[in-house]
């Protein structure tokens, strides 16, 4: 349904984005996961051609969704597509809605623009998606203002808006950060739900390790605006290779045993301006030697899962 | 082993006052809270948004006063100290705020960040302030070659060291955390409660750790409080403990394993956390609570302690 290769991104003379590659196909989850910096939403935003808002530009590679290129579609054909057969919903609820309007219409407006319906047809669309998602009283929902509901609430609402035109592929940025534990649970049963109920190819953005094991099928993860490892989620899991994943699958409590202990990862995501040379992470590595921090390490296959580490694959 | 803090029955009402369109309401933010908090311990409080956790941090250093109850430090009864005298006593009990990106005036350099809270208690370090502010930041693990920076030119958990820096620099024996790594990252998170534990251990504080995240008290804390729309609805005095609260069971099935293999069904609560204003009589959760019948809606049930794990459930697990 969708796959994107070798994506490189540029802004200006700086590239954060570089080397991207994955698949997907109807009916299945990929999450996207890796700390703030490390280039996930720069890869949504790319899908979803948006980049050109914020003066961005995809230099190489190539994103195929249903056998159509993207990287070279012409603003008004990725219109038609955008909304219509690839949703967003986007990481802060609050700042999706527009405040000034009641949630009817903003809903509505997605299937009158993408389907051409008429605007009691759009509504009745509408009453039902909200029903379809576990909103009580439907009717009466459209004629509240944002302001007048909880996060989780408005959530669901911003997902009503990215499946109103029956998308084939759904990006979600983030979609449960800002969201109490319970209300997250909810949503991530909701979007699952819906992969399994529409055949959606969902896209799953995510900083926490703890929400892609429980959701995803395959993973990408990122650092510093390059793919490091990726594979089946169960592969990732129980072997992960590249020692950035395995740092990040141990900043997670697992809970009830006393010897656990967390250490997190030392040091901070360098910025797009100083990004290492060799391998991104070699400077918050353990195990790093010298020869990570002079040649870029390539791909190496592991069983499933594949990772760009020297050492791939060695103990931890 | 002496109690640090004891609170007793403690309640804080905020009214919202009537206007020409409006009647004016009342909600308890904070309902007949009671704990103690033994010296050297860590109790985690958990909840969701709204159920009075952070209210609870505010009224322990009485940064506001609670409406009913005692509290004592120490053996000390703060409720009865003149502002002067609790002023002096705050040096002992710190605060480690949510958000260090609005904890630190920007003005600032992270050198008088730190060394502020002495101009405030118009105290002079043991050494000279130099001495003072490379100890500080060597005690968080920062760079102390990072004093003359401004918080702009750091990271954020970086500014949440400082945060914590700050919040030592008086020596106090006791901190209140209130999500101090709600706003980082998983791994940053990580590093902050790898630090917490070993300034624990150094120092021998005693801390109150404020958390929506259940898993991350468990990993933490010594003991858990549960709370819900203002009130303690199950105390957990060891981590490893079942919940019999529903509440604690929701919250618990609500938090995921980094396992793939541990996928769990997701029980979805329905609906949401309802307004604390003009709560319905009876047990708060009764709406939510897949096993309420017609006496939760009745009769608010009390915490009651059976084997030493108080609970507030008519129909505990």
């Amino acid at each position: 349904m969708l796959e994107v290769r070798d994506l490189e991104v540029a802004f200006g003379p700086v590239a954060p984005l570089s080397g991207v590659s994955f698949s997907l196909a109807k009916g299945e989850t990929l999450g996207i996961v890796g700390e703030s910096g490390s280039g996930k939403s720069l890869t949504a935003m790319s899908v979803m051609g948006l980049l050109p808002l914020s003066g961005g530009r995809i230099t190489a590679g190539s994103i195929v969704f249903d056998g159509q290129e993207l990287t070279t579609l012409a603003e008004p054909a990725y219109r038609k597509l955008r909304g219509a057969r690839l949703g967003l919903i986007t990481q802060n609820p609050m700042t999706s809605l527009d405040p000034l309007q009641k949630i009817g219409p903003q809903v509505d407006d997605v299937a009158v623009l993408h389907l051409g319906m008429t605007g009691s047809e759009a509504r009745a669309r509408t009453i039902d998606i909200l029903g379809t998602l576990r909103i009580p009283e439907p009717q009466l929902i459209c004629d509240r203002y944002p302001h007048q509901m909880s996060g989780g609430m408005k959530q669901r609402i911003v997902i009503a808006m990215a499946l109103a035109a029956d998308p084939d592929v759904l990006v979600a940025d983030e979609p449960t950060t800002a969201l109490d534990v319970t209300v997250q649970a909810q949503i991530i049963r909701l979007l699952d739900d819906l992969v399994k109920e529409r055949d959606l190819a969902l896209v799953l953005i995510t900083h926490d390790m703890s929400v892609v094991a429980q959701t995803c099928d395959k993973v990408v993860v990122m650092y510093a605006g390059r793919a490091i490892e990726h594979g089946p989620v169960e592969a990732i899991f129980d072997a992960p290779q590249h020692p950035y994943t395995q740092a990040l699958i141990g900043c997670i409590p697992k809970g009830l045993s006393d010897d656990e202990h967390l250490t997190g990862i030392p040091g901070t995501v360098p910025t797009v301006l100083n990004y290492p040379t060799g391998c991104p992470f070699h400077p918050r590595c353990l195990r790093a030697e010298d020869v990570c921090s002079t040649d870029r390490p390539a791909f190496v296959q592991h069983g499933q899962s594949a990772a760009a580490c020297h050492f791939a694959g060695a103990a931890p | 082993m002496t109690n640090k803090l004891e609170v007793r029955n403690f309640s804080k009402q905020f009214t919202s006052p009537g206007g020409p369109f409006r009647k004016a309401r009342a909600m308890h933010a904070v309902n007949d809270v009671s704990f103690d908090l033994p010296a050297g311990r860590v109790i985690g409080v958990v909840g969701e948004s709204g159920c009075g956790k952070s209210t609870l941090a505010r009224l322990i250093l009485r940064l506001i006063e609670p409406s009913t109850g005692s509290l004592k430090f120490d053996g000390d009864d703060l409720r009865a100290k003149t502002p002067t005298q609790m002023r002096k006593l705050r040096a002992d009990m710190q605060m480690v705020f949510q958000d260090p990106y609005s904890a630190i005036d920007p003005r600032y350099t992270i050198a008088r960040a730190v060394m502020e809270p002495f101009e405030v208690q118009g105290r002079k370090p043991q050494g000279t302030a130099v001495e003072e502010i490379d100890a500080l930041l060597t005690m968080v693990g920062l760079n102390p070659g990072l004093a003359g920076s401004f918080p702009h030119q750091i990271s954020g958990g970086q500014k949440q060291r400082v945060g914590i820096a700050r919040a030592l620099a008086l020596r106090p024996s006791l901190l209140v955390l209130d999500e101090p790594t709600a706003s980082l990252d998983v791994s940053v998170q990580a590093q902050i409660i790898s630090l917490l534990e070993q300034l624990r251990d150094d120092l021998g504080l005693t801390y109150l750790f404020i958390s929506h995240d259940l898993s991350l008290v468990r990993y933490f804390c010594d003991e858990i409080l549960v709370m819900y729309l203002g009130r303690v609805v199950e105390a957990l005095p060891d981590t490893d403990l079942p919940a019999r609260h529903p509440y604690t069971a929701t919250l618990m099935d609500s938090t995921f394993a980094p396992d793939p293999k541990l996928r769990r069904v997701i029980t979805s609560l329905e609906g949401e956390v309802p307004s604390p204003f003009n709560l319905p009589p009876g047990c708060a959760f009764a709406d939510r609570c897949p096993g309420a019948t017609a006496v939760c809606r009745t009769e608010t049930p009390i915490l009651s302690a059976l084997d030493g794990h108080p609970v507030a459930c008519h129909h505990p697990l």
